[in-house]
This record gives structure tokens, sequence and C-alpha cells, in this order.
């Protein structure tokens, strides 16, 4: 009978076979554009005006004294900062809610669900028919006697607290079913323990669903975090930045708006390069703090 | 394996070949980007393009249809980075791609046939067919209004067009539809219309020097056209809430007979000669300081052509044909109420009123010699930098909702032509 031996070492084709392909995606569709990005904010590249110039870090300079970016950087800042707390306060509490066993708490889970399955740009279209001056919203609004109802999305000082209440909504459904998926991983026992103890609703919610729940808030605050950095087709389609100078428009809006319609290709790469170490450095600090919470509890 | 890698390769050139632009079908296949509008309309483009092509079997085209309506030069410009400009392009703003050495060059000979040829000229040569003109804007009423509100007869004087405003107001009547949302121009149609009237009137070449820093957005003259609508603004003419209305929304606004006023491109002629509304419309020219007849309008808006589009000759052919043929025109003045640029061309006999209105006012200003150019919509070299028709609409927006004073909104304007520039 022939013995076959088994390889010391693991065989680096074996895993160059199943690594490769994803390496090489990343690669392409990731590293490389990042890296491109990267040259290009040194240069003034436009691809209507030759010939490329070697800048420097003039373009990041000037981006601090941009008062456009600027905007679009407190913009981004506010819409994150509620995208980030909105959907996973509500998301929690609806999944509290909807933590049941039943077909009405099984079709209500589908409800939330919806919005997120919907394209952004479906839900923008959809909203800003809704929030339209003239729309359901207001005329519902009028019939009950409010004579001048809100200008949800021509009010600037209004308008992007309506866009990040759209976002929301459609991100709404994903906290829900995060969070539902972590309260099905909270030991039942544990829960029954701690009502012999004595401890009531909210008691038994803080000492032990929240503590457990630690995992879930890590996913859904990272994903909303990034999601709401990132945000261009909502503001696009629904106020194209506006009304007027930047009430609406994200760092993600601006940077399409240089670099496709005033053709500063190098300039709106620097912004792109700009996002990106915002968004790795604000990820990296709130994943480190929540992981650590998590292992803390 | 190396069976497997021949099959792999003959297939892909068996696709490549099919895709590269010929032969697909039979015939020469280029792509077209057009755009759709509540006037023209996926059956219109379809119609448009089965009509030339009918008329040149050998050219088969692939229609392509920009996002939206007023991103067209935008979405343009990432075919073009993405390495998929098309061959042919209808409406879409020249400036930056024919110095970049995209866009043909028509050579007089081809340009024989238009109106203008000279219109619109990149660095003295000229990438874009002269195809038709737009008024922009006149203004469109609703005439019962005007006569509930006691108003004989339509202004021909800013203070005039201000007091019919305000007679309206009192009347009960919204005396302006504008809009903006997604699409920023309808807010700045007022503004175009005061700027063309007031600042062209007296320097027709305002941006050309605008380019050479010889004036800027913040100049008295400028300032105080744009003031006028911040004026309207603040008496509760023009209704801020608006600026988040679309462009069809806008429109179907005036047709619903929300307001009494209504300034608009020429275009909108066609819908108000089609589309359902219970009221008599009326136009007039936007109005000036004195009552001098002056009309901001812009020529071009026609197809350049992709210079190194894989079939040239055919995509001029093409271009040519679409914009020269007598059938195509005549459907462009009913779907779009254009004025088509063609020497000897006379609209048809059928078409509404308010097309025969429009077009009449502005024979007769081409008679008077009183064009002047539209704001906002020049294109070439005398045309707004790229970029900045944004940066225009916004300002009026920032205008009309009381969010910047004129003179913030003009300063602003120069801020961001010193960074398009």
């Amino acid at each position: 009978m022939a013995v076959t031996r088994k390889p010391v070492l693991p065989r680096v084709g074996h895993f160059a076979s199943f690594g490769a392909p994803g390496v090489l995606v990343y690669l392409c569709f990731v590293l490389a554009p990042i890296l491109i990005s990267f040259g290009y904010s040194l240069t003034n590249y436009n691809p209507f005006d030759p010939p490329v110039r070697f800048t420097g870090l003039a373009n990041y300079r000037l981006l601090f004294s941009d008062e456009q970016f600027l905007t679009a950087l407190r913009i981004t800042t506010i819409l994150t900062l509620i995208v980030v707390i909105v959907p996973n306060v509500l998301g929690l509490g609806v999944a509290l809610l909807l933590d049941r066993k039943g077909w009405l708490y099984n079709a209500l889970r589908s409800v939330f669900f919806t919005p997120v399955i919907l394209s952004s740009v479906v839900v923008s279209i959809i909203w800003s028919r809704l929030l339209d001056d003239e729309g359901p919203l207001n005329t519902l609004l009028r019939a009950l006697g409010v004579e001048h109802p809100p200008g949800w999305l021509s009010d600037p000082d209004l308008a992007l607290y309506s866009v990040a209440s759209i976002v929301c909504w459609q991100l709404l459904g994903f906290c829900v079913v995060v969070y539902l998926a972590g309260l099905q991983g909270v030991p039942a026992e544990l829960l029954e323990a701690a009502e012999i103890d004595g401890a009531g609703p909210l008691r038994r919610f803080r000492a032990v669903t929240w503590p457990l729940l630690a995992p879930s808030l890590t996913i859904t605050t990272v994903v909303l975090l990034i999601s709401a950095f990132k945000t261009y087709d909502y503001v696009k389609v629904i106020t194209n930045g506006g009304p007027g100078s930047g009430a609406t428009a994200t760092i993600a809006f601006d940077v399409l708006q240089t670099g496709f319609d005033a053709n500063h290709v190098g300039y709106a790469s620097a912004m792109a390069v700009l996002m990106l170490v915002i968004v790795a450095v604000v990820t990296s600090v709130v994943l480190n703090f929540l992981r650590r919470r998590e292992v803390d509890l | 394996m190396r069976r497997l890698l021949a099959l792999g390769a003959t297939a892909l050139l068996a696709v490549s070949a099919c895709s590269v632009g010929s032969n697909a079908g039979g015939g020469t296949e280029i792509t077209f980007l057009t755009f759709e509008t509540p006037n023209l309309t996926p059956a219109y483009w379809d119609a448009a393009i089965k009509r030339v092509t009918d008329k040149n079997p050998g050219i088969k085209v692939k229609k392509l249809v920009a996002p939206t309506a007023d991103g067209r030069t935008s979405y343009a410009k990432q075919l073009l980075q993405s390495g998929q400009f098309p061959d042919v392009l209808i409406a879409v703003d020249s400036a930056g791609f024919a110095e970049a050495g995209h866009l043909y060059a028509w050579t007089p000979g081809e340009l024989k046939d238009f109106e203008f040829p000279e219109a619109n000229p990149v660095n003295g040569k000229y990438y874009q067919l002269p195809a038709n003109t737009q008024t922009i804007p006149p203004v469109y009423y609703n005439k019962k209004m005007f006569a509930d509100a006691g108003i004989a007869a339509p202004p021909k004087t800013w203070d005039e067009l201000v007091a019919d405003a305000g007679k309206l107001k009192d009347k009960g009547f919204a005396p302006f539809t504008i809009g903006g949302g997604k699409d920023g121009f309808p807010s700045s149609m007022i503004l175009s219309g005061l700027v063309g009237t007031e600042v062209y009137n007296t320097t027709p070449d305002w941006l050309t020097q605008r380019r050479q820093d010889k004036v800027k957005f913040t100049d008295p003259a400028f300032q105080h056209a744009f003031s006028k609508l911040a004026d309207l603004a603040a008496k509760g003419y023009v209704d801020k809430t608006s600026v988040s209305r679309d462009y069809a929304a806008t429109e179907q606004a005036f047709l619903d007979g929300k307001s009494a006023m209504y300034p608009m491109g020429n275009w909108f002629a066609a819908n108000a000669d089609s589309k359902k509304h219970d009221f008599e419309v009326g136009l007039f020219n936007f109005p000036t300081e004195d009552g001098k007849l002056v009309v901001p309008a812009y020529t071009g808006g026609g197809m350049i052509v992709n210079a190194k589009a894989a079939n040239l000759d055919a995509a001029k052919k093409f271009a040519l044909g679409f914009q020269l043929d007598k059938d195509q025109l005549d459907a462009s003045v009913k779907a779009d109420g254009l004025f088509p640029a063609i020497k000897g061309y006379t609209p048809p006999s059928d078409v509404g009123p308010t097309f025969k209105a429009g077009y009449e006012l502005y024979t007769e200003a081409v008679r008077q010699h009183a064009i002047v150019p539209a704001f906002r919509w020049e294109t070439a070299d005398d045309g707004l930098l790229p970029g900045m028709k944004d940066k225009v609409d916004q300002a009026a927006q920032d205008v009309i909702t009381g969010r910047k004073p004129v003179a913030d909104a003009c300063a602003f304007l120069d801020t961001e032509w010193a960074k398009a520039g």
C-alpha cells in the first residue's frame, strides 16, 4: 500500500490560486486608482487643457483656503453625524420592538428592510416628489391649517437635514437587520437570570442586552460612517448641491463637480485623496474605540 | 490548454470585430449622444434617427442618452475620460473638447447651408453645427390672469413688468414661475434676461471681456442687473420655495395655472402649443429698462463630431443629414420649438400659435438688429468657463432665497471664475 506524504508546508500554488484573483482585483480597482488619484493630485491635470505640470502640494494648500471645499467639509461632517447617530438609535429601537415572534413582526421586518434594497436614485426621486413645496406632505400640512409649510428642499437652512433624513430613512432597515441579528445572539438564560435577580426591562437591557450588542454597533457605525462620507447620489438627484451655493454639497459631490464639470481633475483628486485620508482616520479611530469596547465588555 | 486559449482569442476577436463599429448588421455603426426633456422624448429621438438612417441606409446609429438634460456636457466628459466618447453628440458644449483636439472642425463648405456659420468659434474654428437659434428667455404669460388683474397689454419696460407683477400679486396670483432642484437653469432664467437686456445691451462681448479680466461680476453694471432679481424676490414676486422644483415640474406648474409669468427659452412654445392647459398663453420679449428692443438669443446647439470617430465620414454625414433634413427640422420645430438657422428654411404652416408668436418676435428682433447673446447659454470663446453655469444657477438661488445679498453672490461668481480659470 502506497503511503502519500502530507507536505510539511502548504503549497504556495494552492493558496495563490485562491488569493490571486482577489488580490488582482484589489490592486487593479482599489489600490491602482488610489495611487493614480494621488499622482493626479500633485499635478494641474486638466484633460482639456494640456500639458500636465507637476505642482507638488499646491492643490492641497489651496484646499484649505477654498471656501467651497471647507463648506463641503462642514456639510459632510454634519451629514455624517446625523447619518451615524439617527439610524443607529432608531434602528436599535425598532429592532427591540420587532424582536418577537409572529407574522406581524415578520411582515414589519420586511417593511423596514425594503428601502435598503431600493436604488438610492429611486429613493431620491420618490422623496424629492414627496418633499416638494407642492408635494403631498406640504399639501397635507396646508390642509391641517399650516399656512406656510416648510420648504423642505428649498430652504437652504433645512435642505441638508431633509437630505440627511432621506439617507437615514434608507439606511434604517440595515441597522434594524443588524441589531435584530445581534438580539438573536443574546442568550435567553442570561436575561432570565437577570430577571430572577430582580432586574427590570431597562436594567436587563442596560446590563445584558446592550453590552452584547457591541459587535452590531461596531458594524452599523462603520458602515454608516463610510456611507455618509461618500454621499453623492442623493445630493445629485434631490438638490444638485443647492439650493444656492453649497447648501447640501458634500465633498463627494464637490469632487465630481470639480473634476467633471470644471475639468480640474488634479484639484478634484486632491479633494478625493483628502477625503480618503479623513475617512480612513475617522474610521480607524471609531473602529479602534468600538473594538476595544467589545473586548472590555 | 493551448487550444482553449486559441478558442478564447478567436471568440474575443469575433466580439471585438462586431463591436468596433463597422458592419454590425450590415451598416457602419456610429454612437450618438442625445438627451431627453419633456419635449424631446425617446420617441422623438428614435423617429429622428430613423428619418436620417432611412435616407442613409449604410449608417447604423446606436443611441446613447445623457442621464439628465442639463448634465449632458458633464456626461460627455465622463464618457471621454472613460474612453467611450461618442461619435456624434447633440447640444453638448464644444468648449474644452474642441481645444483639446477631440472635435472635428467643420469646413466652410460644410457650413454653407447654415444661416450663421460663424457662430461659436473656438480659436477661430467651428466645431458645433449652428443648427438653431433659441431666444432665452422670452416671458410666457397667462392671458386670463393678466386680464383678471386688469393688465391690458404685456409690459415693455422693467418698471411696467414690476408694476404688473404687483397687480398680479394683489389679485392673489403668483407672478413668476421659476424652478431649480436637480435642474438649476430655471432658477437663473430671469437673471439671464436681465444680464442680456441690461449688460449685453451695451457690452455684447461682456463675457469675452470677463475672460480677459477687463470686467468682473462685482462691477456695478452686473450687480445692478442682478439686484433686479433680488428686488423681485424681496417683493415676493418670485417664490423662493420654487427653487427645489425640477424643470419638468416647473413647466407643469405654469401650465397648471399656478403663476402668471414664465420666463423660459423659446423651446417652451412647443409644449405650450401641445400640452393641456385651460388658458391662453401669450408671450413678450424680456423687458428692458427703457423699452428698447433687446432680445437675448443663442445660435448653436447643434451636433459636434468626435474627430477620432472610427467612422468619421459616417458620423459627419449623419450629423449634417440630421441637421439639414427638412422633415427633421420641422419635427424639431414642433417638438422643441426651435428656430432652425438654416438658409431658406421656413417653419411649417401648421405650427401652434405660441410658436408663431415667438418666431415673429425673433424675426422682428433680427430685422431690427436687436439680438444680444444669452447669458449663461453662450458657448465657445465667448461663453462661461467650464463649471460656471452651475455656479450662476447657485448664485441666482442664493439671491432668490435671501441667503446672500447681491454683492456676495457676485463676489462668489468672481471667486468661482478664478478657480475655474
